[in-house]
């Protein structure tokens, strides 16, 4: 089979989550391509290190029509990306334009059979499904942080597509504001998160020297947010952005269920608070029962 | 100016999810409600007709017959008109064609709907539609108003915000702070009851996706304390100082 992987990029390099996205191709594929429309050919040319048979260059990932026929003219099988917003936009648009199924959230790798069937997480990490398609073709859309990084020995071979420049943009951006920091916390290996145990905005910058030391992205719970104490791209839960890094503190969050709901599939959870009756110790793999802000400069002081 | 709200119904967000033979959703003891983003994008609707009475909205969910009381909810929160196409939302694509085959019959400027729904969290209905009925997509989307003839947006990238001013007509994937939960008053409550609810018989597309095997995954191990005096062994498990 064939593998189509879109690629995404953090500043100059490929996201942790493609990487992911190409080991998982690799699994179930002989051959795997990758797209992009950033056309940084020495960069490029690395790749096959990551798993990338071939690369299509493209003027613009979000110009579906000026590409969609690379998928039928390369035999592509199936196509890969891994959840953000940019991808949820690209996959539903080649799913109408090719008539091809889509999954999101995909877990697990699909069986080889005749038929496809793979894995899917449902009610925010809740439950999980087994999808069966009756296609051959397919869209999977991966969560996060679901296979390791595996390192490949490919030779990749670069091949730009020119099209027309088409403006097909009906809108106009008016201002960008990038989050700060250097950290995405969809992308986050370790995730430093506090509630409202914390008492008021004044006291995270302990939160913020530990995410420091940690190489870690900062987050919050709702009622945090809703308080204006952090930005509301910080929140993460049900409503708010789900995230599955390797480890994720919560410090003075009491770990309501729709808390749980965006952070359940952590590999590992470290619980601080002073209650120990707080439910979010049954959900946790480690817990400290204490004051935030005893524990945490404890903890920065140990790590420093 | 005519608004169409997409709605889902879901399990509470509060609700313990369970099966019945690893084959159907258990809705044993489950309070069912308008998706959390659906409300958001139902309340932003609501606002903009309190300060601009040309708007008339309309609210649709893909469901059955028990998906009725919240969309007597919607009607309370303050549309002005409910349907339900009868069908089993089962996949994406299948309640993308219905929407669609809905919004060709009628017209609308302005098409609003949640990021995802919390059940099966696919968050690409709004994406879907967009592309089937070549309209220009957005999600999740922060804020919405009107100047002029231009609408302005904020959307979340993977880096950051995004205020864009763009034209109607639009599909929007709605997600806080676009607006403020709205919760019924006794008048819209006694309102809604006198509001249209149609419902539509169409038939059913075919899926090629079946979901097979549900499960809830095992509770993983206990939790492991460390006391607040022994931060070091909790560093040394998670060997963190390798990080």
């Amino acid at each position: 089979m064939i593998s189509l992987v879109f690629l995404d990029f953090n500043k100059d390099s490929l996201k942790d989550s493609s990487k992911q996205a190409i080991s998982f191709s690799n699994l179930f594929n002989e051959k795997v391509y990758g797209i992009t429309d950033v056309n940084d050919k020495d960069y490029l040319s690395t790749l096959g290190a990551n798993g990338l048979d071939k690369i299509f260059v493209v003027k613009n990932l979000e110009d579906i029509k000026s590409y969609i026929d690379i998928v039928e003219n390369n035999k592509v099988d199936n196509i890969i990306l891994s959840t953000n917003n940019r991808s949820k936009f690209i996959s539903s648009n080649i799913s109408v334009f090719l008539d091809m199924p889509i999954i999101s959230n995909v877990s697990g790798v699909p069986s080889k059979t005749d038929k496809i069937s793979v894995n899917s997480t449902i009610f925010s990490g809740k439950a999980d499904v087994t999808i069966n398609l009756s296609s051959k073709k397919s869209i999977f859309i991966l969560a996060n942080n679901i296979v390791d990084i595996k390192d490949f020995d490919k030779k990749v071979e670069l091949l730009s597509l020119n099209s027309d420049e088409q403006d097909i943009k009906s809108y106009e951006i008016l201002e960008t504001n990038n989050i700060e920091g250097d950290i995405l916390l969809t992308e986050a290996n370790v995730v430093v998160s506090a509630g409202r145990g914390l008492k008021g905005p004044e006291n995270w910058s302990m939160v913020e020297d530990l995410a420091k030391i940690l190489n870690a992205a900062t987050a919050c719970s709702k009622p945090v947010s809703d308080a204006g104490w952090r930005p509301h791209h910080e929140h993460v839960g049900q409503t708010g952005i789900k995230i599955s890094p390797n480890i994720y503190f919560a410090i003075g969050i009491s770990g309501a269920i729709q808390h749980l709901a965006g952070v359940n599939s952590s590999k590992k959870i470290i619980v601080i608070n002073n209650d120990p009756d707080a439910p979010f110790f049954k959900s946790a793999d480690y817990g400290i029962v204490g004051d935030a802000f005893e524990v945490v400069p404890k903890i920065i002081e140990a790590l420093k | 100016m005519n608004v169409l709200v997409c709605i889902s119904c879901v399990p509470d967000t509060t609700s313990k999810i369970s099966f019945i033979d690893n084959k159907s959703f258990n809705s044993d003891g489950i309070q069912f409600i308008i998706g959390p983003y659906e409300d958001y994008a139902l309340a932003r609707a609501v606002e903009l007709k309190e300060s601009n009475s040309d708007i008339d909205i309309s609210v649709i969910n893909v469901g059955n017959e028990t998906t009725e009381p919240i969309l007597r909810k919607a009607l309370a929160i303050g549309a002005d008109r409910a349907f339900r196409i009868n069908l089993e939302p089962k996949d994406s694509i299948s309640v993308a064609k219905y929407l669609k085959k809905f919004i060709q019959e009628n017209s609308f400027d302005l098409i609003l709907m949640g990021k995802e729904s919390i059940d099966y969290n696919s968050g690409i209905v709004h994406h879907l539609v967009g592309a089937m009925l070549n309209i220009t997509s957005f999600s999740p989307v922060t804020f919405l108003d009107f100047d002029g003839d231009s609408t302005i947006i904020k959307r979340e990238t993977d880096t950051g915000i995004e205020k864009i001013k763009t034209k109607l007509p639009l599909v929007l994937g709605c997600q806080e702070p676009i607006a403020e939960w709205k919760i019924p008053n006794m008048r819209g409550i006694m309102n809604a009851r006198s509001k249209e609810l149609k419902v539509l018989d169409y038939d059913e597309v075919d899926s090629v996706i079946s979901f097979d095997n549900y499960n809830v995954p095992t509770k993983k191990e206990e939790v492991k304390f460390f006391d607040k005096d022994d931060i070091n062994g909790l560093i040394d498990e998670l060997k963190l100082k390798n990080i």
